[in-house]
Formats: C-alpha cells, sequence, structure tokens
C-alpha cells in the first residue's frame, strides 16, 4: 500500500493536464547584485535549465527553460537536478530543434504525500489504535469541512455561521468519540467542548457588536471571494474548536483517570486536582493556539519591516485578526475549564449512583 | 473601544478568576511571547543573522517562559523543558529537509498580486525563514504536550506513591495517547480556521485537487500540519520516558536520606 502510493506520485505524469518536465540539467548564466529603494541588498540570479517532458504528446523530448531567482527566494527558487516543474511550451515551428517554455510551478504533490506518510507512520507507531483513530479523525474531518463548504458555496441562502454551526457539532462528536470511544469521558468531554465553543463565540460576538468592530483591519484578509465577516467568524469558530476540545478531554480524562485509580476519591479532591491540573494547561493551551496563528505572520512581517514601515502600522495590517482570535479563542480554552471539570464530577456522580 | 483591547481584558479576568495567580502569570507569558517573537522577527531582518539559530533561541526562551513562569520551576516542568528542547532539535533539522525540497518558503502566486506594492528582493533567507514558520507554529504544542503528560503523571505518582518506573511511563504513554488525537485536532483546526478564506477560494474557483495540492500556499499549510503532528508524537515517549525516571529516581534518593 505504501510503496504503491508513493511510485503513484512519483509516477502520476499522465494525470495532469498540465505539461511536466523533470530538470536534468542546470547553469548558472550570471549573477548580479541588486539594491532596492530601501537599500535591502540581494542577488539575482540566472539559471539555465534543461529539462525532460514527462506527459503529453511531447513525452520523452527536451526542454528549455531559463529561470531567474533571487537569493532570498520570497517568490522564486533555484532549481536542482530531480526537481519537478509545471511548464508551458512555445509553440514551436521548427521540427528538430529543442522545445522551450516557461516554468510555472513546482510539482509538490511527491513531497506532501511522502511527508504524509512519515506523520501517519510516527502517529502510528506512539499511538497505535489511538494513533489510527486520530488519522482517521483527521480525515473523516477534512472531509466533511470540505463538504461543508461546498454546502455553503452551492446553497446561497444559508449562512456560513448557520452551517459552521452544524459542522461543529458534527466536528466535535466525530473527533471525540473517534479519539477516546465510547465512554463517559467521551460523553462529559463533548458537552463541555460544545458549551465552551458556543460561550466564547457569544462573547466575541458581543464584544464585536459593542465596540463596531474597532480595530479589526479587515482587508489584511487574503483570499477573499466571500463577505469577510461571516468568513472571520466561521474561522474563528473552527480555529478555537480543536483547542476547546483539548482542554476538555485533558480534563475528563485525567479526572475520569484519579477516579479510576481510586474509586472512592472524594468530590473536593476531585476539583482540587481538577483545577491544579486546568491551571497547568491554561497558559500553555492558550499558547498554542497564539502561536498557530501569529506564525504564520512571521513572513509578511519581515517583508513589511524590510520595506521601512512603521511598527504599529505593520503589526496592526498584519495581525489584528489573528490577535483576535487567538483572544477568543482564549477565553474559550479558560471557560471550558470549570465547564469540563464540573461536567466530569456530574457524569462520575452519576456513574457512582448507578452502583 | 477596540476589539482587541476588550477581548485581552475579558481573558484577563477569566485567568485570574479561574486560575487566581497561575492565571494572571498565564496572561503576562501571552505578553512575554508576543515580544519574544516580535523581536525574533526584527532579529530576522537582519540578513547576516542565521533564522534558523534565531529560531533555536526563541524557541527555549518561549519554553521557558511557557514552562518555567506559568508554572515554577519543580521537577515537572524541568522534565517538560528537557523533553521540549530535545524534541525541537530532532524537529529543526527535518524541517528544514523539508521546507528545502518542498520549495514552500514565501509567498503564493495567490498572495503575491496584493503585494506588488513592495520590494521583494530583501536579502534574508526565507528557505530558513519558512522552516521557522513551521517550528514557532508548532512550539505552543509542544510544551502543551510536554506539561499536559508531566503534570497528571506527578498526580498519579501523588495519589499511588509505591508506583513502579515501567508502570508510570506506561500511564505517561497512556495519557499521550489520550491527547495525541485532541492536540493534532487543536492544530489541524486552528490552521483551517485560519485558512478558511483560502478554502473557499479554491472552491469558489474550483481548483483542480491536483492545483490545489501542488500551490504553494495549500501544500505548506499540509506541511505545517504534518510536522506539527510529528513533533506531538515524538515528545509522547520522550516526557514520559524522561518524567518517570525522574520521579522515581528522586524517591529513591529519598529513601536513602530517611
Amino acid at each position: 500500500m505504501f510503496c504503491r502510493l508513493c511510485f503513484f506520485v512519483n509516477h502520476n505524469y499522465s494525470f495532469y493536464e498540465r505539461p511536466i518536465a523533470k530538470v536534468i540539467k542546470t547553469t548558472l548564466e550570471d549573477k548580479t547584485e541588486m539594491i532596492d529603494i530601501h537599500d535591502n541588498k540581494d542577488y539575482l540570479f540566472n539559471q539555465l535549465i534543461i529539462a525532460e517532458l514527462k506527459n503529453g504528446e511531447e513525452k520523452g523530448r527536451l526542454i528549455h527553460l531559463t529561470n531567474e531567482y533571487s537569493s532570498s527566494g520570497a517568490y522564486d527558487q533555484e532549481y536542482h537536478v530531480g526537481d519537478e516543474l509545471f511548464v508551458s511550451i512555445d509553440t514551436n515551428k521548427e521540427e528538430n530543434t529543442d522545445l522551450t517554455g516557461t516554468i510555472k510551478d513546482v510539482k509538490r504533490d511527491k513531497h506532501v504525500v511522502i511527508i504524509a506518510w512519515i506523520f501517519i507512520f510516527t502517529l502510528l507507531i506512539v499511538g497505535k489504535k489511538q494513533g489510527l483513530f486520530s488519522i482517521i479523525s483527521l480525515a473523516a474531518n477534512a472531509v466533511l469541512l470540505s463538504y461543508a463548504l461546498d454546502v455553503y458555496l452551492n446553497t446561497s441562502n444559508m449562512s456560513l455561521v448557520v452551517i459552521c454551526s452544524v459542522s461543529t457539532i458534527l466536528f466535535t462528536v466525530i473527533s471525540l468519540l473517534l479519539v477516546n470511544g465510547f465512554n463517559e469521558k467521551t460523553y462529559a468531554a463533548i458537552v463541555a467542548t460544545l458549551l465552551g465553543t458556543f460561550i466564547s463565540l457569544l462573547i466575541t460576538y458581543l464584544v464585536m457588536w459593542l465596540t463596531s468592530e474597532n480595530g479589526l483591519r479587515y482587508e489584511e484578509m487574503q483570499f477573499l471571494t466571500h463577505p469577510y465577516r461571516m468568513v472571520f467568524m466561521a474561522g474563528l469558530l473552527i480555529g478555537s474548536l480543536g483547542a476547546v476540545m483539548d482542554v476538555a478531554i485533558t480534563m475528563s480524562s485525567s479526572i475520569f483517570g484519579l477516579y479510576e485509580k481510586n474509586n472512592n476519591i472524594p468530590v473536593k479532591a476531585l476539583k482540587t486536582s481538577g483545577m491544579e491540573i486546568g491551571k497547568d494547561i491554561m497558559g500553555t493551551m492558550t499558547n498554542i493556539l497564539f502561536f498557530a496563528y501569529i506564525s504564520g505572520s512571521i513572513p509578511m512581517l519581515i517583508l513589511y519591516f524590510k520595506n521601512a514601515s512603521a511598527l504599529g502600522f505593520t503589526l496592526s495590517m498584519n495581525l489584528s485578526l489573528e490577535l483576535a482570535r487567538a483572544l477568543a479563542g482564549g477565553i474559550g480554552i479558560v471557560l471550558t475549564i470549570p465547564i469540563g471539570l464540573y461536567t466530569s464530577i456530574f457524569f462520575i456522580n452519576r456513574k457512582r449512583a448507578k452502583l | 473601544m477596540n476589539v482587541l483591547v476588550w477581548l485581552a481584558a475579558i481573558l484577563f479576568i477569566l485567568m485570574i478568576l479561574i486560575g487566581g495567580k497561575k492565571g494572571a502569570r498565564s496572561f503576562f507569558s501571552l505578553f512575554l511571547n508576543f515580544v519574544v517573537l516580535l523581536l525574533t522577527i526584527l532579529f530576522m531582518t537582519d540578513p547576516n543573522a542565521d533564522p534558523i539559530i534565531l529560531t533555536l533561541i526563541a524557541c527555549a526562551v518561549i519554553s521557558f517562559i511557557n514552562l518555567f513562569y506559568i508554572n515554577e520551576m519543580n521537577s515537572k516542568t524541568i522534565t517538560a523543558f528537557i523533553s521540549t528542547i530535545i524534541t525541537i532539535v530532532i524537529l529543526l533539522f527535518f524541517i528544514d529537509m523539508v521546507t528545502r525540497n518542498a520549495m514552500i518558503q514565501g509567498f503564493g502566486e495567490e498572495e503575491i498580486e496584493e503585494l506588488s506594492i513592495f520590494s521583494l528582493y530583501i536579502g534574508v533567507d526565507f528557505v530558513k525563514i519558512g522552516a521557522s514558520v513551521i517550528i514557532m507554529s508548532t512550539i505552543g504544542a509542544i510544551t502543551d504536550v510536554a506539561i499536559s503528560i508531566t503534570s497528571p503523571m506527578r498526580e498519579i505518582f501523588n495519589h499511588n506513591p509505591l508506583i513502579s518506573r515501567k508502570d508510570l511511563f506506561t500511564s505517561g504513554l497512556s495519557i499521550g495517547k489520550d491527547i495525541l488525537g485532541t492536540n493534532t485536532n487543536t492544530l489541524f483546526f486552528a490552521f483551517f480556521g485560519g485558512y478558511l478564506g483560502l478554502l473557499i477560494w479554491f472552491k469558489h474557483l474550483s481548483y483542480s485537487v491536483g492545483e490545489i495540492v501542488n500551490s504553494k500556499v495549500f501544500s505548506a499549510e499540509m506541511l505545517s500540519i504534518f510536522c506539527a503532528g510529528i513533533g506531538i508524537a515524538l515528545i509522547i515517549p520522550i516526557a514520559s520516558w524522561i518524567n518517570a525516571y525522574f520521579l522515581v529516581k528522586t524517591r529513591e534518593n529519598n529513601k536513602i536520606f530517611k
């Protein structure tokens, strides 16, 4: 299975309509130093590439390409022998000369699949059955998200937030059941997650409404084809969901763990230990979201700074939405600690009453 | 008033209400981390500085803040810190290689139009910055897994002081397995929440699967998620083993003194 899929992505050229060429020889033409208006020094290189076409009518023929790249490589890169590129072939008049063309993009699927396999194997080795279930839940959630977006794009009268709320419930139930199985631990975590997520969303929405969204710079949002506020709120909901689930399951799984080690443990001891665990994870959990959101802006921030933008302007342009997301997610995380604690205790008490 | 100020104030109050002193420290740690991140970025704009080394230093400082400032220095945070650093160093080599091979550095063609007013030839190494982005987005998760393993292990140890090293290691692994799935989920949802706009864009413009998978922005996202997942999985046995080792060793030492 593994070998077959690796073989497939290495030899799937014929599945692409766009011509693909594999680099077999590169020569460096020249190197020029350039200094831009902000005194940034960089080097520009010109590279001549001979590549072999891998699909289409011209399969097997050689193609000559040129590549201009800089040493910083913000939007370009040096190509090496063995790299696979999407190219466009110039229409050629003469018969026996080599083809020429331009580079369109890099073929990255091979790398994505290899890393995906390493990811899957690491999870399986460390997590065994749980690892398998978390891979399945990742896949199921990805399919669900993709399906939810299809529904959103094809039915124009349904609000994105409604669709996302429905998917949120499904995401939570699917992920937690798959990760932890059918037991009280999981049910307690599901209840806590849903309560925590929706309360934090409500708080964020209220704040945005009260302040009439003062300070949020939507113009930084890229890839906009749809109402930006909706996309932002939906992203906020989905973005904080994972973290809230994490807190809920950590709370319920450690409280149930204590209960399982000692069935007669008093509720008070559970509360103390639970709050202790909650305090321990509160800071690091909010930091997870913080770094997951903010890190993505690093290249953009560097670009702004190097283009002599002012600090305040750069930060508010690039970080206002990310910070809002991180803070809203943080509120969800912190709220879920007591919610998770009390739902777990509720479920434990119910279990005790049954005995 | 500004949305961010309001949200920050609410978060601050909640953290103090629920976490007390430790809550306040958690909040300030967010602020400190922001400063560390910003300083790192400012240092990175110097073309002579190596972003990878800067990232390593920043990661050490950040995990120092996350573990020691929020939780105080004790056996569980020290073991968490050691495990974090070991994992980060292993990951860093791996991620640098991935970024270099998959050429996911810098900006994608979907982003480039908006950047036309900027000069892109700014002399910093975007490949290394790309690797640093992935590590930085994972550092929070890695310290979290480390502390979420060592902290309940400590509680279990306190409730059952006579537990053997092997049992302790196994219970660490089983806690780890429980949080493995949700922790990968945390990052998965955070990334996709952040890139919801991009996904809608791909769908709306009817990109083919081949175009999506090979596009720089999407493959960069996927690779970040996978690398983050690998990091989270790696730290589980590392943290469990180190923690079990230290807890049992301390108990043995105490016995000798008694």
